[in-house]
């Protein structure tokens, strides 16, 4: 067994025990989208694990609680693409191209971004692809370091009227989350963020989707779009 | 619907769910909930909470249910690590209804015990049973604490009173050996 594999399975155990710190954690998640090997270790894992879960003495789950769920459901939007029988095999076989093509995809945006980058007086500390937990190359974040980010939008987003798109980082877990800025309609943008320590390789960047105006809590509190792992432009 | 009883019917249930069918849902809801409300509630510790963990975590499992297939394992482990993402978050992030001294006086005031019988409860004759039996006593309340209890490396090493790079490592070890055994 080789040292990467044996790495590889011990990070898995301590992802499922949720021992790995929240930005680790967030790697993790974002990593398992395009590594079958970490994607099958994780899954050991939990098969491992799943016994103390399912041994123990069941609670009263309520009526009144399946109406809560059930009144929240949104409708499936996926009658076209999921119709009919689902087939495991067939699930499998989109999840890799998925996966694959959105790994190529991500290193096409990134070499465009590059591309662009150098074309141009200031170059960005960091850049980070962000992608949704489809695996899709959703927006790419530039990072000055200067307080100054930019986001292009390579997706379509859609925002309710009540809601706006928040851009987050995590430059350390003793920080937190700290917001750089709300997008302004569903487009690209420029950000004026707070001052931050420099941006580093491997920094966590994502967006959510928060109440008009921006998370009340100054904390990510809506689901994430998307999220990605900034990488020193070389 | 009804449906038998073997956990190969949420495979069952996802892709149906993933289609649209809230019955569906429900059936997993019926077989499941009340040891996912009971799981949830080993890790935030207050019923209320867990229940609400679970209610996000079904929601969640309607909508990710396209994303589940037989390469993340089993659909009972995806479910079950989608509930406990939610109550580790929810207890992390510590800023719901309670303060972090809240959440831990609650916490402190139950809780061992449960972590050990999580253990004593599994089935005598299973690999796991036996396999946690075998490792030093520390090594075992350390995984079981993190894995019953939602404990942070320091949290474990604050109780067990080793310091932290040392759980850190042990917790490792552990994990290595456990791995090494049931494999």
């Amino acid at each position: 067994m080789t040292d990467d594999r044996r790495d590889i399975l011990s990070i898995a155990d301590e992802y499922v025990l949720g021992l790995l710190e929240a930005a680790d954690a967030a790697e993790i998640e974002v990593a398992m989208e395009r590594d079958a090997d970490l994607r099958a270790a994780i899954a050991a894992s939990r098969e491992r694990f799943l016994p103390l879960d399912t041994g123990v003495s069941p609670a009263a789950a309520t009526e009144e609680l399946w109406q809560r769920i059930e009144a929240a459901l949104p409708a499936q939007d996926r009658s076209s693409s999921a119709s009919g029988i689902a087939n495991a095999n067939d699930n499998r076989k989109n999840g890799w191209r998925l996966a694959a093509i959105s790994a190529i995809a991500a290193t096409l945006v990134l070499a465009i971004g590059l591309a662009y980058s150098v074309t141009r007086t200031v170059e960005p500390l960091v850049v980070a692809v962000l992608i949704n937990e489809a695996g899709e190359v959703q927006a790419v974040v530039e990072d000055f370091g200067n307080e100054q980010a930019t986001i292009r939008l390579l997706a379509d987003f859609t925002v309710p009227r009540d809601k706006t798109i928040q851009v987050w980082t995590l430059p350390s877990r003793e920080m937190g989350p700290i917001s750089l800025g709300l997008i302004d309609g569903v487009r690209s943008a420029r950000l004026d963020g707070p001052a931050l320590p420099t941006p580093r390789n491997d920094q966590l960047y994502e967006i959510t989707l928060e109440q008009a105006g921006g998370s009340p809590t100054g904390r990510p509190t809506g689901p994430i779009l998307a999220k990605g792992l900034a990488k020193l432009p070389r | 619907m009804l449906m038998g009883s073997g956990p190969d019917d949420l495979d069952t249930a996802l892709a149906a769910c993933a289609n649209g069918d809230r019955n569906a849902l429900r059936v997993v809801f019926d077989r499941e909930a009340g040891r996912l409300i009971a799981v949830a509630e080993r890790i935030v510790r207050r019923r209320e909470l867990a229940e609400e963990v679970v209610q996000d975590a079904f929601i969640r499992i309607w909508t990710h249910a396209h994303q589940y297939n037989a390469d993340r394992g089993s659909a009972r482990g995806w479910i079950y690590a989608i509930v406990r993402n939610r109550a580790l978050n929810l207890l992390r992030d510590g800023n719901r209804e309670f303060t972090v001294e809240e959440v831990e006086t609650i916490r402190e005031s139950e809780q061992a015990d449960e972590v050990m019988a999580a253990w004593q409860r599994l089935d005598r004759n299973s690999r796991l049973y036996d396999c946690l039996g075998a490792l030093d006593e520390t090594k075992r309340r350390g995984i079981l604490m993190a894995y019953v209890g939602g404990y942070s490396h320091g949290e474990i090493a604050a109780r067990l009173r080793i310091p932290l790079g040392t759980t850190k490592s042990w917790i490792r070890r552990g994990l290595s050996a456990l791995r090494e055994c049931m494999a």
